[in-house]
């Protein structure tokens, strides 16, 4: 789960970060990546031009992993075009269900 | 970016595999269909024999070889030992496939069923060193989808052995036995030891991450292991000093008990799921484990009738036999298949899309209505063939296997939609 810093003056451009990632989906759940509890940290570096995205996937040998992280990439530079992105592929806190999230939670049961 | 690699030289390994699968799937219905009589005779007799091995070997192992180059990364967490090795493994294992149900049929039980023999065992010899030295490369050591896996690699050696022993032994008769007595075991060895092992394994990782469940209970995982192994080499030694005996029911209580706990696992990953909706492979999978349950209530039937010498033993055997081959196996395959190759034809076609623009998802790489068409006859084929097969009604028999040529066709077809899905233009609006 992301948690924005209302003092930090990128917080609104993070929710926007966290926003176009909704458009991300797992092709298998047909959830977005956000909703799933996939991606844990947004991070913006101005000077560089640069949106870091900390994520992980459900297994480490998810067969839809290498898709889901190009889909950040493109996903990001298509969305916010004078900035490159990168994607840190991490292991630690490791995935659960409990990441997902209320409205994840929903949309999996279909209600 | 940090990031695991797909591996793109799995892709022509998988398709192939699945495309000669589905092949071998109609020529097997049209072989039934063409041959009715000999389901309601002896189970040793040649066209048996050869709708057996192309049912087993042609469908269920190809299909199972091919969508366990696909899965093993996921189940066991690393990449394929040897690419190489399953190309070898491939091309004995159809050559040899091709000979042996050929001259199964004819029942030629000379050179070429021989060699055909050969070459079948080298192709599973390869494809257990290559599984074998994958599982070894996996640092899940201690998970038990993977003894499940690597023990079913075995019981399949252990299968293809005997079936070698047994070709050579029409011809020279140097076992000490009865050929119907090691054809039990050999037919076990396959069944539960093969099969079921294999598919306890992979449905154990992939059940629970398709359905997502908070609450797998595992723990029968280990219980269902070890009863069902236990009950295998029982079965076998028994069998092979005694023949069926009254000692058999209780090996098969063992064995049931095996099968009813990994049937409480899946039930634990059904009622913990959080993902509601159930799409259609799901449905087939579902009526997999039914008809699997059904395989196994006709077993006692069996060991009853054998008892008393009464032919009825034969006709449960057909029953025990089709229910396992044509309706568990197939089942599961039919369901499967488009939860696991639509994925891997959509990360050639569409993973460089991906984030882009919209790309269909791969449950649309299927056609729905073949789908539909596929279970629909392949449940009609259940409630005619099933009950015809107990009552010995040729006409209800007849009309099952035309329903399950049906069902083999529209698998076909479908498998082949997915196969040649082209890429429209990713320009276009509706793409």
């Amino acid at each position: 789960m992301i948690n924005f810093d209302i003092t930090d003056q990128h917080s609104f451009f993070k929710l926007e970060v966290v926003e176009a990632l909704r458009q991300v989906i797992d092709p298998e759940l047909q959830i977005n990546i956000i909703d799933l509890g996939l991606v844990y940290a947004v991070e913006i570096k101005e000077a560089e031009k640069q949106i870091l995205v900390e994520m992980t996937l459900s297994s480490p040998y998810c067969p839809m992993g290498e898709s889901i992280l190009l889909a950040v990439k493109n996903c990001l530079e298509l969305n916010f075009k004078d900035f490159s992105a990168q994607v840190e592929l991490v292991w630690e806190p490791l995935w659960s269900y409990d990441k997902i999230t209320e409205e994840g939670k929903r949309l999996l049961s279909g209600s | 970016m940090n990031s695991i690699k797909q591996d793109g030289l799995l892709y022509p390994i998988v398709i192939v595999h699945y495309l000669l699968a589905a092949s071998c799937f109609t020529v097997l219905a049209a072989m039934l269909f063409f041959s009715v009589d000999t389901l309601s005779g002896h189970y040793f007799q040649p066209k048996l024999l050869a709708l057996t091995h192309m049912a087993a070997l042609g469908w269920g192992t190809l299909i199972i070889f091919g969508a366990s180059y696909q899965l093993l990364p996921v189940v066991l967490e690393t990449g394929l030992f040897s690419h190489k090795l399953a190309w070898f493994s491939f091309s004995f294992f159809i050559s040899g496939l091709v000979l042996l149900v050929y001259t199964f049929w004819i029942f030629d039980p000379g050179i070429y069923m021989q060699a055909g023999g050969i070459f079948l065992l080298t192709g599973i010899l390869l494809f257990g060193i290559n599984i074998y030295l994958t599982g070894r490369r996996s640092k899940k050591k201690d998970a038990i989808e993977q003894e499940f896996i690597l023990t079913a690699c075995i019981w399949l050696l252990c299968t293809a052995i005997l079936g070698v022993l047994l070709i050579f032994n029409f011809r020279y008769a140097f076992l000490p036995k009865d050929h119907l007595q090691f054809l039990k075991l050999h037919a076990h060895m396959g069944i539960a030891g093969w099969f079921l092992l294999l598919t306890i394994g992979v449905s154990a990782k992939l059940l629970p991450m398709f359905l997502v469940s908070s609450k797998p209970a595992r723990k029968f995982l280990n219980l269902s292991y070890y009863l069902i192994n236990g009950a295998l080499i029982l079965f076998l030694l028994d069998t092979y000093r005694y023949g069926i005996n009254i000692k058999t029911y209780f090996i098969l209580l063992a064995g049931a008990a095996g099968i009813v706990s990994y049937l409480i696992f899946v039930r634990s990953c059904f009622t913990s799921r959080i993902r509601k909706a159930v799409d259609p492979p799901i449905l087939n999978t579902m009526l997999a484990f039914v008809l699997l349950a059904a395989g196994l209530i006709a077993a006692p039937f069996i060991i009853f009738y054998h008892l008393k010498n009464d032919a009825l033993a034969l006709r449960f055997t057909a029953l025990y036999g089709t229910l396992l081959f044509m309706g568990w196996l197939s089942a599961l395959i039919l369901g499967q298949t488009f939860k696991t190759l639509p994925f891997i034809v959509w990360v050639k076609r569409y993973q460089h899309l991906a984030g882009k623009l919209k790309t269909p998802l791969p449950a649309d790489l299927y056609k729905k209505t073949l789908l539909k068409v596929q279970s629909g006859a392949f449940v009609v084929f259940c409630l005619m063939f099933f009950p015809g097969l107990i009552a010995a009604s040729p006409f209800f028999i007849k009309l099952g296997l035309l329903a399950f040529l049906i069902a083999a066709w529209g698998y076909f077809f479908n498998v082949l939609s997915v196969v040649l899905h082209k890429v429209k233009n990713p320009d276009h609006d509706k793409l």
